[in-house]
């Protein structure tokens, strides 16, 4: 994985799990992989990935079973929210750069819908 | 918990010239320590000091709360640039002479190490590619069972495969309570792995920071920030 190297790693190592859980890779009641395999797996500090799970337990999506490792306790609800985070940070960000190009809201609207079309087209 | 690293008013004279001067400086256990600084900085003099292979020094340099030669060497593993041995003697023959020398080296870990490193030791030393040669000595160097680890310049002049290699066999295989301290004039490469920096100028610690930190406060890249203390100084010295 390619960290940006001026935001905080713990940061994008809880994105980066944040999309797992939320596109099922990592289910509820799945077994988290080791510390070390985290580390090893995204170039990272063992240190890093401590403070990122730590987070994620305090956000109650996993839970530390002693001696067995980091279990997702993700609930649906959880998930979801998450999922809603994530999108409206994705619109936030198109948004904007539309809207700094002089794009109005209705040329947004038309210019994505017609953009939708064509990759339904070329996929077919 | 005491201090892996703990330096205080450390200075070393060579041929009348000051390398360094007035060293404070402490390491916790357990970490990833990046040691920056330009070419002739002196990280290698100060990495050869903490080893206890350098000497007359002024100031006192503790390693794990041990201040005395013998007990020094015997927690600190130091990436030996392998100029000591014959040129012509085969790998698994200095792999030996590491065995004999050092009893905290595992054979278990080194032949974990050699496997992943891909290292083979019917070579001989001067058969070897630069990466080759720098994987063998970070192969030989983890393979103590150290609390302090110097690794000095392992990425300079090879190719990324071996960079990779050697990168992932720090996280791997470094006990959880050993400190590794790896010197670079290049820190991009090693800054996802790093919990801080330390910038050597001018002789001495010019500045010590958690990389998390720099990211989070000051929204920089480790190489801006470690740039920035370069910065504004004639560079044709």
């Amino acid at each position: 994985m390619q960290f940006d190297d001026k935001v905080p790693i713990y940061y994008q190592i809880k994105e980066y799990i944040y999309r797992q859980i939320i596109t099922g890779k990592l289910a509820p009641g799945d077994k988290m992989p080791s510390v070390r395999q985290l580390a090893v797996d995204l170039t990272v500090n063992v240190n890093t990935i401590q403070r990122a799970l730590s987070e994620l337990t305090a956000e109650n999506l996993i839970e530390p079973k002693r001696g067995k490792g980091n279990f997702v306790t993700a609930t649906d609800q959880q998930i979801s929210e998450l999922k809603e985070q994530l999108i409206n940070e994705h619109l936030q960000q198109l948004y904007k750069n539309l809207r700094e190009l002089n794009v109005s809201d209705e040329e947004i609207l038309n210019d994505l819908g017609r953009y939708i079309d064509k990759q339904r087209d070329d996929q077919k | 918990m005491t201090n892996a690293i703990e330096i205080s008013n450390l200075s070393y004279r060579k041929n009348m010239r000051a390398i360094l001067a007035s060293i404070n400086l402490s390491i916790g256990a357990g970490k990833i320590v990046g040691l920056l600084g330009e070419n002739g900085a002196g990280k290698t003099t100060l990495m050869r000091l903490i080893a206890g292979v350098g000497k007359g020094y002024f100031g006192q340099i503790a390693i794990d709360g041990e201040t005395g030669i013998a007990e020094k060497k015997a927690v600190v593993s130091f990436s030996e640039p392998l100029t000591g041995f014959p040129r012509n003697m085969r790998i698994d023959r200095i792999v030996s002479f590491f065995e004999d020398v050092y009893p905290d080296f595992s054979d278990k870990r080194y032949n974990e190490l050699a496997g992943f490193l891909q290292i083979d030791e019917g070579l001989k030393l001067s058969q070897l590619s630069k990466g080759m040669r720098e994987k063998l000595i970070i192969g030989l160097t983890l393979s103590r069972d150290a609390k302090v680890y110097l690794l000095d310049e392992p990425f300079s002049g090879i190719d990324s495969m071996s960079r990779k290699k050697i990168i992932n066999s720090m996280i791997r295989w470094k006990p959880e309570t050993a400190t590794i301290l790896v010197s670079d004039h290049y820190v991009s490469e090693i800054a996802s792995i790093l919990d801080e920096v330390v910038i050597i100028k001018d002789q001495t610690v010019f500045d010590q920071k958690s990389t998390e930190e720099i990211r989070e406060k000051f929204g920089q890249s480790i190489e801006d920030y470690y740039e920035k203390a370069y910065e504004g100084r004639d560079s044709n010295d």
